[in-house]
């Protein structure tokens, strides 16, 4: 029965993991964004992309966060790409196992 | 007949063109519309950036002298080349090269000229700041309505990027040949992420109305 227990114990700590690994969000610090008129070439490149979930654009922090789709991968290279195509330079591209709704929230 | 219809369409291209105002072109594989509408100077253009650096388009464009003595329109084609930018961590500046080939038709000459006119803008932004200058010859055969503008302005406060931003702009713009006035023309400028808008009056009393759209 113990045994039982641990497995299952086991399997949920697997699933939370798993599923918090497929809601990957990677986040770009990009250089020139200053308007929001200017700006929304990247949100709608982005938003475009296959893996693309969500995409959140902060004018003060220079950020730009893009949320993968449960099960995908973002491809930073396309990402960097796309942020290029639509005028702006990616300085800095980082992974992060927060959602868009918490970068949202972050102070 | 064939008259005519030029003459239809050229009215139709200069006041039904697509409407909309600013940077000269969108991002890659989009749609720009613009437009600047005062009483004097009516020109709206639309254009497609096939790079990320290179848009091709048409504008049309309506003049009218100060003393409402001559009037122009043209409609043409036109090239936009982003020539350089810098992006910074907090600001954006950059050089435009502006290319254009117009029809052109006045009231005080007969048949259609051929109107160039090429062009460079260069300006520099930051979330709270904005400065810009425009010069781009209008020439044809006897012809010279040279433009130039310089606009300066600033936010009243800082946007999220979902919010609307208004913003304070002062422009100062001189046609040869048109006007012997610098025509000065204080706006209230309101950016949102869809849409941008100016609307104000000329220190010599004239409305003014410039917007944008990217699709």
């Amino acid at each position: 029965m113990n045994r039982l227990v641990k497995k299952i114990a086991m399997a949920l700590v697997l699933v939370a993991l798993s599923s918090s690994a497929w809601a990957t969000t990677t986040v770009l610090t990009v250089n020139g964004m200053v308007c929001a008129f200017c700006a929304q070439g990247i949100e709608k490149r982005l938003s475009k992309l296959p893996a693309t979930k969500a995409v959140f654009v902060d004018l003060k922090k220079k950020i730009v966060a893009v949320e993968a789709k449960d099960g995908q991968i973002l491809d930073k290279a396309k990402l960097q790409a796309e942020v290029k195509d639509a005028g702006y330079d990616v300085v800095k591209i980082e992974d992060t196992p927060r959602s868009l709704a918490e970068i949202k929230g972050q102070p | 007949m064939k008259k005519i219809l030029c003459n239809l369409l050229l009215n139709a291209l200069v006041w039904l063109s697509p409407l909309a105002f600013a940077g000269p072109m969108g991002f890659k594989e989009s749609y720009m519309s613009m437009g600047d509408f005062s009483t004097n100077w009516r020109e709206g253009f639309v254009n497609y950036a096939f790079t990320s650096k290179d848009a091709i388009g048409s504008e049309a464009v309506y003049m009218r002298s100060d003393d409402k003595s001559l009037t122009r329109k043209a409609v043409g084609l036109t090239y936009t080349r982003l020539a350089k930018r810098w992006n910074m961590p907090e600001a954006q500046a950059n050089i435009w090269l502006l290319g254009g080939v117009s029809a052109l038709k006045g009231n005080d000459f007969q048949g259609t000229r051929t109107l160039f006119n090429p062009g460079i803008q260069l300006d520099y932004e930051t979330t709270r700041s904005y400065l810009a200058a425009t010069v781009r010859p209008y020439r044809a055969k006897g012809i010279n309505h040279d433009y130039a503008s310089v606009r300066a302005g600033f936010s009243f406060y800082e946007v999220s990027y979902d919010q609307v931003q208004p913003w304070f702009i002062l422009e100062a713009r001189r046609m040869r040949g048109l006007s012997e006035k610098t025509e000065v023309t204080p706006m209230l400028r309101v950016i949102h992420n869809r849409y941008f808008i100016e609307a104000g009056v000329s220190t010599d009393k004239q409305a003014r109305l410039n917007f944008m759209y990217i699709f």
